[in-house]
């Protein structure tokens, strides 16, 4: 059904444009966006939304009549979670992640996130 | 006596030994073998421990002459004792898998989410993910869909060949399972009481497959490169003073890396021998005649 796409690919996509978009989106403006660039069916990105929203990463929000979908956290508190989670060390996650140089302790691992942000 | 002596055992290879072994330095040199001798150590300590359990209460009985009743009692209460350390190691190990696992998943699917894959096409790997920002990380997921995971800060300070050599270490983490044989430490680490825990073991052997990774990586695109992403991203990624033991590691992964280290065949060939030996002699010495003795006697 989702044809010659990887569903990880398109779920990447979908983010990508309700990152991009700034504001709630339904599906057929989200649908609207993708078919620029390919031929994608209507159901598919209901499918993925959908998906999205059961894994938390999207929050669906009732507007008039239709759904709108908003993403849970922006880009850049996304990435800023993903690498607290990733530098973060206790007993329990040592197994769970392997690093190339190692972690750091919480505070100075958030003030390095920010300066590293500010950088940019 | 068998008692006495597999309680001595278990406490010099939990109490004296991974000081011993944590402070040794020729495990640089032979880190394979080093890891499979930590294996054997704390698989040795916990089988020790295991025939204490059972060899003492047995040992006691007899020398008091107690009768059939009082010696089937002790034999029950050993068992059930062993049955619950035994039991505790398991959960142990199921609930550090599962917690790992399922941390694991959720952050594969954001790094999926948040992959810049335009910005890697031509680095290679399918499974290398690209995060935003500045700071510059290298890590990995590990699973059955593993991930590479690097920042934009990391493609910015390093050049081509010594992202390759971060690549390349990674990639031996997935495929050898490092998390696997972390895993196991973790989980004997949480499964021993508070007061006898230690760190040593599970933190010697995190920096011991961190060599084993250099050395892979070091063989396929050379030791500058390697040393010089180590150097860069280390400089970037400030320690604070508590965590020097972090520190003391970068120093030792680097010290390897220089061109005087060479690993050693045959310190390989012995602490494997050694770890292996461990692991089986005190079986056959201690608990074999133990064994004959007590089969003969016990009450079952
Ligand atoms: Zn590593």
């Amino acid at each position: 059904m989702l044809g010659h796409m990887a569903l990880g690919d398109l779920e990447r996509e979908v983010m990508t444009q309700l990152w991009d978009a700034g504001e709630p989106l339904t599906v057929r403006q989200v649908h609207e966006r993708l078919s620029r660039q390919r031929d994608l069916a209507y159901t598919t990105v209901m499918t993925v939304l959908d998906r999205l929203a059961k894994k938390g990463v999207v929050r669906q929000q009732k507007a008039d009549r239709a759904y709108k979908y908003v993403p849970a956290q922006t880009r850049e508190e996304m990435t800023a979670s993903v690498m607290l989670d990733a530098l973060t060390s206790s007993d329990d996650q040592d197994a769970a992640l392997a690093y190339f140089v190692g972690q750091l302790p919480p505070d100075a691992l958030a003030a390095a996130i920010e300066a590293a942000q500010k950088k940019r | 006596m068998t008692a006495l002596l597999l309680g001595a055992l278990g406490l010099t290879l939990s109490l004296v030994v991974p000081g011993l072994l944590a402070r040794a330095r020729w495990p640089d040199r032979a880190p394979v073998a080093a890891v499979l001798l930590w294996q054997s150590i704390t698989l040795t300590a916990v089988l020790a421990a295991l025939g204490v359990v059972l060899a003492a209460p047995e040992e006691v009985t007899r020398a008091a002459g107690s009768g059939q009743f009082a010696a089937e009692v002790t034999v029950i209460g050993a068992l059930a004792v062993a049955a619950v350390i035994i039991v505790r190691l398991l959960l142990s190990l199921i609930g550090v898998s599962r917690r790992s696992r399922a941390r694991r998943a959720r952050h594969r699917l954001l790094v999926d989410l948040l992959d810049r894959a335009e910005q890697h096409r031509e680095l290679g790997p399918d499974n290398l993910r690209i995060l935003d920002g500045a700071l510059p990380l290298a890590y990995c997921v590990p699973g059955r869909e593993p991930r590479v995971v690097l920042s934009n800060g990391v493609l910015q300070v390093l050049d081509r060949e010594q992202v390759d050599a971060v690549l390349a270490h990674e990639q031996t983490h997935l495929r050898h399972r490092h998390e696997v044989v972390m895993e196991s430490f973790t989980a004997f680490y949480r499964a021993v009481p508070g007061p006898l825990r230690s760190r040593r073991p599970l933190d010697a052997v995190h920096l011991l497959l961190e060599m084993i990774a250099d050395d892979v990586a070091r063989r396929r695109v050379g030791a500058a490169p390697l040393r010089a992403a180590l150097e860069q991203l280390s400089d970037a990624v400030p320690l604070a003073d508590d965590v020097k033991p972090e520190a003391d590691a970068r120093g030792r992964r680097l010290a390897r890396l220089s061109s005087s280290h060479k690993p050693s065949v045959v310190l390989n060939a012995l602490v494997t021998a050694a770890a292996v030996g461990l692991l089986v002699l005190p079986t056959v010495i201690l608990v074999v005649p133990w064994l004959d003795r007590a089969l003969e006697e016990w009450p079952l």
